[in-house]
């Protein structure tokens, strides 16, 4: 039927998977060459920055796990995301029912101003954050941190979360209503369960955010008790100078959280991405 | 909902106590601090004593700044290569894997994964790929000769480097433009092909019109994001050298970091003012109405 067009088609066919492939490469690549660098020594990094490594040196990581900051570093990360993700968690599934399930004037106008954060780059305010943050005694602790970070993803949050409670259909609540529930336990036992998967897409990229921060660790904290992995790498790294296995085999490490929570939770990053680009 | 309208006020007090979490730390986190830097950009303050008015004094100094206009000049390119040149290879990604090709799925999911590793990770992969003696050059060397360079090192080649890398962001816009493509109905295409029309012209044809609205959102998120540019540059570079890779973001900061705050904050109002910029412009141009918003209702 399109004999003329076959070797066109071929042709094409070959540049789409060209393409494909290369982009392919390029998002992986640089992670591939990280962990194979981080199991190399650190003469066979200088002779070639390419190679599989003789014999995997494992003991690279026994050396970045060893340098006195790595697992402070590794811990408060771990308080601070989980903190931040938790309290993002609780305060927009608090104020998403409001704004998703409850009508009173106003309503439409809050919901906008929450969301239209996304709009503000948060960059902009590292002269108030800091100013801020000094005044009130947060300065180089890990609350300051947790505060910024559950503030930051507020808008996002509230923009998934209360499109999820809206989609709930109201005939559960009102069924609720009718066997006696009130406020709290309509929160509490209905909205609240049945936002499950809303919450744990919030969640998801509350997580991957304060995990990754660089700028504001940066702004708000100035030694090892409350600063995050990601100074740590930056700037503790001056302790691998000479020791670049090691320092990769630390990146490794930092990132291993991120990767495994991709594994997992990937089908709920596209799904929360999507629900954002859709409607526009 | 008659039966909670008759506990009106106990009501009320809920609901406010309900929103008060998040509008408190909204107001500390956004509002204020929108106002406080509106507000310093106005005065003389080094961070300490008392804030003086001193008009437009901060704003005409740093459109005179030789370094913040060319953060401002490195923006607007950042701006642009993001908003035309990233998007339309997402878009073109898109285009192919909404057709469904071997391995789509687990492509989408791949291309998705350097958005969610930490940039500070990133950034050092990158400067050690752009390394003199590293695997770009060695890659170029065999391949066609090239002589090495130092990549980052030299103010010709620095700009293009540190806008290169975000080539692997590519599938944050890629999945939103993907998902609306998923949203086309089928039945367009089956029309179109019974009418013998290409694949190519079907992508030209129907496609495309219909991706408008997505494009719209993603070009002005990702020349939005261009504009407030500040962490891989700042982790591969740190602006330099000689400031060839400086955006206002890193101004922002180096002019704090020397106590200069109401010049940050100033710096600050133009970051937002720009962001403000772009997504008017875009709008103005492309309007707002268009047909995937209308699907989406």
């Amino acid at each position: 039927m399109k004999h003329y067009y076959a070797s066109a088609q071929i042709i094409a066919n070959l540049l789409k998977w060209i393409l494909l492939v290369s982009l392919l490469a390029v998002a992986l690549l640089p992670l591939l060459w990280l962990l194979v660098s981080s199991l190399r020594t650190n003469l066979e990094l200088q002779t070639n920055p390419f190679g599989w490594p003789e014999k995997l040196q494992w003991v690279n990581y026994a050396k970045a796990l060893a340098m006195a900051s790595l697992p402070r570093l590794l811990l408060n990360s771990v308080v601070v995301a989980a903190s931040a993700v938790i309290l993002n968690s609780i305060v927009t599934a608090m104020a998403s029912f409001i704004l998703s399930r409850e009508r009173f004037r106003g309503r439409d106008v809050l919901y906008t101003v929450f969301t239209a954060g996304v709009l503000v780059p948060v960059i902009s305010f590292m002269v108030p954050y800091f100013s801020f943050i000094t005044k009130s005694g947060l300065y180089n602790t890990l609350l300051a941190l947790v505060l910024v970070y559950t503030a930051v993803n507020i808008p996002v949050s509230i923009f998934l979360v209360t499109a999820f409670m809206k989609s709930i259909p109201r005939e559960l609540e009102e069924a609720s209503v009718i066997d006696g529930c009130g406020f709290f336990k309509r929160f509490s036992v209905i909205i609240l369960p049945l936002s499950r998967s809303g919450l744990v897409t919030a969640a998801t990229f509350c997580f991957i955010y304060s995990w990754n921060e660089f700028l504001m660790a940066m702004l708000l904290t100035s030694s090892i008790e409350s600063r995050t992995i990601q100074l740590g790498i930056k700037f503790f790294t001056s302790q691998f100078i000479t020791d670049y296995a090691s320092m990769y085999a630390a990146v490794i490490i930092t990132i291993i959280p991120s990767i495994v929570g991709y594994v997992f939770l990937h089908d709920k990053i596209i799904g929360g991405l999507t629900a954002g680009g859709v409607k526009g | 909902m008659q039966a909670v309208g008759t506990q009106r006020s106990r009501v009320w007090g809920a609901r406010v106590l309900f929103l008060l979490p998040v509008s408190i730390l909204f107001f500390f986190f956004f509002i204020y601090p929108f106002l406080f830097t509106i507000y310093t950009s106005f005065t003389s303050w080094r961070g300490i004593g008392s804030m003086k008015f001193n008009g437009l004094a901060n704003y005409t100094k740093l459109l005179g700044d030789p370094t913040f206009r060319k953060a401002l000049g490195n923006n607007v390119i950042w701006a642009l290569s993001q908003g035309f040149i990233q998007v339309p290879l997402a878009c073109l990604v898109a285009m192919i894997l909404v057709r469904k090709p071997h391995f789509w799925r687990s492509l989408r999911t791949i291309y998705y994964l350097p958005n969610v590793i930490s940039t500070v990770a990133l950034a050092m992969v990158w400067v050690a790929i752009y390394n003199v003696e590293g695997p770009l050059n060695a890659i170029l060397g065999a391949l066609f000769g090239a002589e090495k360079r130092n990549w980052l090192g030299n103010p010709d080649t620095a700009l293009f480097a540190v806008i290169f890398q975000t080539v692997i962001y590519i599938g944050y816009f890629m999945i939103i433009l993907l998902a609306s493509a998923m949203n086309i109905p089928r039945s367009l295409y089956e029309a179109a092909e019974i009418d013998g029309a290409s694949t190519f012209q079907q992508e030209l044809n129907i496609t495309l019109p219909m991706l408008r609205g997505s494009l719209i959102t993603t070009m002005t998120l990702a020349m939005a994001y261009g504009m407030r540019h500040f962490e891989s540059t700042f982790l591969m570079t740190g602006g330099g050298p000689a400031y060839a890779t400086t955006t206002m973001g890193i101004d922002l900061y180096l002019k704090m970091d020397a106590l200069r705050y109401s010049e940050a904050s100033t710096a600050g109002v133009f970051l937002i003012l720009m962001g403000t910029v772009v997504i008017t412009v875009l709008r103005k141009i492309f309007g707002s109405s268009d047909p995937m918003s209308e699907m989406a209702q």
